[in-house]
């Protein structure tokens, strides 16, 4: 989970489109996942966010991802295989309806999940605020709430992770504790949480603003953004894939 | 120029003030090192020059400060800032970024540096405070003191005129905080820049700052030379300042004071022969 924001440096063909394409890229996979109503193309779609993995050299993190999805998408697959009930019986109370509209949605699930996640890992956040004021000229505020919060999860895990070590060094037992009861002695952890992730945001404001916050305009940025070929190749895919889901 | 006149400040919330009557002068191309023991306000008078006091913390604020002729209750922060870098004693609520350039980048950005000047400005900080090989790491997978040294080089980058400096050594191992305190003494000497820098560590103190202030529950009970307020190692010791053993000895012997190994050095064999 800590290095599920991490960006992962490289030189691959993902990491040098233009974040804005990226978003792009995510945004058209997600839209073709809830356009389309074929099985065949939400697999096909999972497949393109696999390949987008691995080009992007993150191979381990995309099976990671796809490992976790798999947990809760095994879950909610039962959960409406169990409850649709249209269609002829398979066996028990299941349906073959129930089944498909099941792997309908687990898939879209999954498809619509991993591409944020694995372009976020394969570009600067920074890049992306950047970009986002630059090309898109989102106000510099936003922006900068943007990168602060997905800046802040792996503090918050760092820092969770220290108050636990901390009690487990004075006798709580977390180690050994599990399930609902491991719930229970986290959630008393959450006020110190909270406490000190107010005032880390309240210093990291002070902070930006001791380094010209207030001055910056969408033209500070030092890096440009330019769109080069791939991205407008990358973007006739993007409408492509859209338009084959509302065919398909 | 910074000019502290009879300045009192009480946080919101508290009873008693965190500085009481602070009256200090620190010319031009000083280097001033703050010293006391703990909770007795040094971060309150670093804040008070870099001007987060009073423009980020309420309470209640008597007397004046001026840094180079600006009042700092008159003078925005962000306009403050321009003249005043600050090195903040927590270094994680510091950081902006989650690249190492990415941190260094943003205050010159935001200040307008020109971008033909931003790559020789980003190179002279990542050099200087030794960290060429992490531009482009993630800070979250650097250590505490690789952190503190990206948040010293944002600052350095900027090339501010004074520099307020809140233990910037805390998280360092000895080698890199010598690094550290090399840098600030060739910017103050090579560059003009004024610093002001709260330390614990007094052998530092004593072999890089030209002047040093000793605090003591909310008030400055020395300041000079330093030398010359670590001639009175008695008094120092009796506030909870460790003095260095160099200055003690000379102290025992009732000689001038020495402030380094090789003085000390120089003065037994002077008195041996």
């Amino acid at each position: 989970m800590r290095e599920l924001f991490q960006y992962v440096p490289g030189d691959s063909l993902i990491h040098r489109l233009n974040p804005i394409t990226k978003l792009l890229l995510t945004v058209a996979i997600c839209a073709a996942a809830f356009v389309t109503d074929s099985l065949i193309f939400l697999v096909l779609l999972l497949l393109i966010d696999l390949l987008i993995g691995f080009v992007a050299g993150v191979p381990k993190k995309t099976l990671s991802i796809l490992k976790g999805l798999l947990k809760i998408a095994a879950f909610l697959f039962l959960l409406q295989a169990l409850l649709t009930r249209r269609g002829q019986p398979v066996f028990w109370i299941v349906t073959d309806q129930g089944l498909l509209t099941a792997g309908k949605v687990v898939l879209r699930l999954m498809v619509v999940c991993m591409p944020l996640t694995l372009v976020l890992a394969v570009t600067r956040i920074s890049d992306l605020a950047n970009a986002l004021v630059q090309v898109l000229h989102v106000p510099y505020k936003y922006a900068f709430t943007l990168t602060t919060t997905i800046r802040f999860i792996p503090q918050f895990l760092e820092e969770m992770g220290d108050i636990m070590e901390a009690q487990t060094a004075r006798g709580v037992e977390f180690d050994k504790a599990r399930g609902v009861k491991k719930l229970g002695m986290i959630l008393p952890l959450c006020a110190p949480l909270l406490i000190s992730s107010v005032r880390r945001a309240d210093s990291t404001a002070v902070a930006a603003e001791a380094r010209g916050f207030h001055l910056r305009t969408a033209q500070s940025g030092y890096k440009r953004y330019p769109f080069r070929m791939i991205d407008g190749i990358a973007a006739l895919l993007c409408v492509l894939l859209i338009v084959f889901a509302a065919i398909i | 120029m910074i000019e502290i006149q009879e300045l009192t400040f009480t946080y919101k919330g508290e009873k008693s003030p965190a500085l009481q009557n602070i009256t200090l002068s620190v010319p031009d191309g000083a280097f001033l090192g703050v010293i006391g023991p703990a909770g007795t306000g040094k971060t309150t008078l670093g804040r008070a020059v870099s001007g987060i006091i009073p423009h980020h913390f309420p309470g209640d604020y008597y007397g004046r400060v001026t840094v180079n002729g600006l009042d700092t209750v008159d003078t925005p922060l962000t306009d403050l800032s321009r003249l005043v870098g600050t090195v903040f004693q927590d270094v994680e609520s510091q950081i902006v970024s989650s690249v190492v350039e990415d941190e260094l980048l943003y205050g010159l950005e935001n200040f307008g540096v020109p971008h033909e000047e931003i790559p020789s400005r980003m190179a002279f900080a990542l050099q200087k405070v030794g960290i060429e090989a992490l531009r482009d790491r993630s800070i979250s997978s650097l250590s505490g003191g690789q952190r503190q040294k990206v948040a010293i080089a944002s600052i350095i980058a900027l090339r501010p005129r004074v520099l307020v400096l809140d233990e910037p050594t805390g998280e360092l191992d000895p080698q890199s905080s010598r690094q550290i305190f090399s840098l600030l003494k060739t910017l103050n000497e090579e560059y003009g820049v004024t610093v002001l820098v709260i330390e614990q560590k007094i052998m530092l103190l004593c072999e890089f700052a030209k002047q040093l202030a000793v605090m003591d529950q909310g008030r400055i009970v020395r300041q000079g030379e330093t030398r010359q307020v670590l001639a009175d190692t008695d008094a120092l010791e009796a506030l909870g300042v460790n003095c260095p053993r160099v200055a003690k000895l000379s102290r025992l012997l009732d000689q001038p004071v020495c402030v380094n190994l090789e003085e000390a050095e120089g003065l037994v064999r002077r008195l041996i022969s």
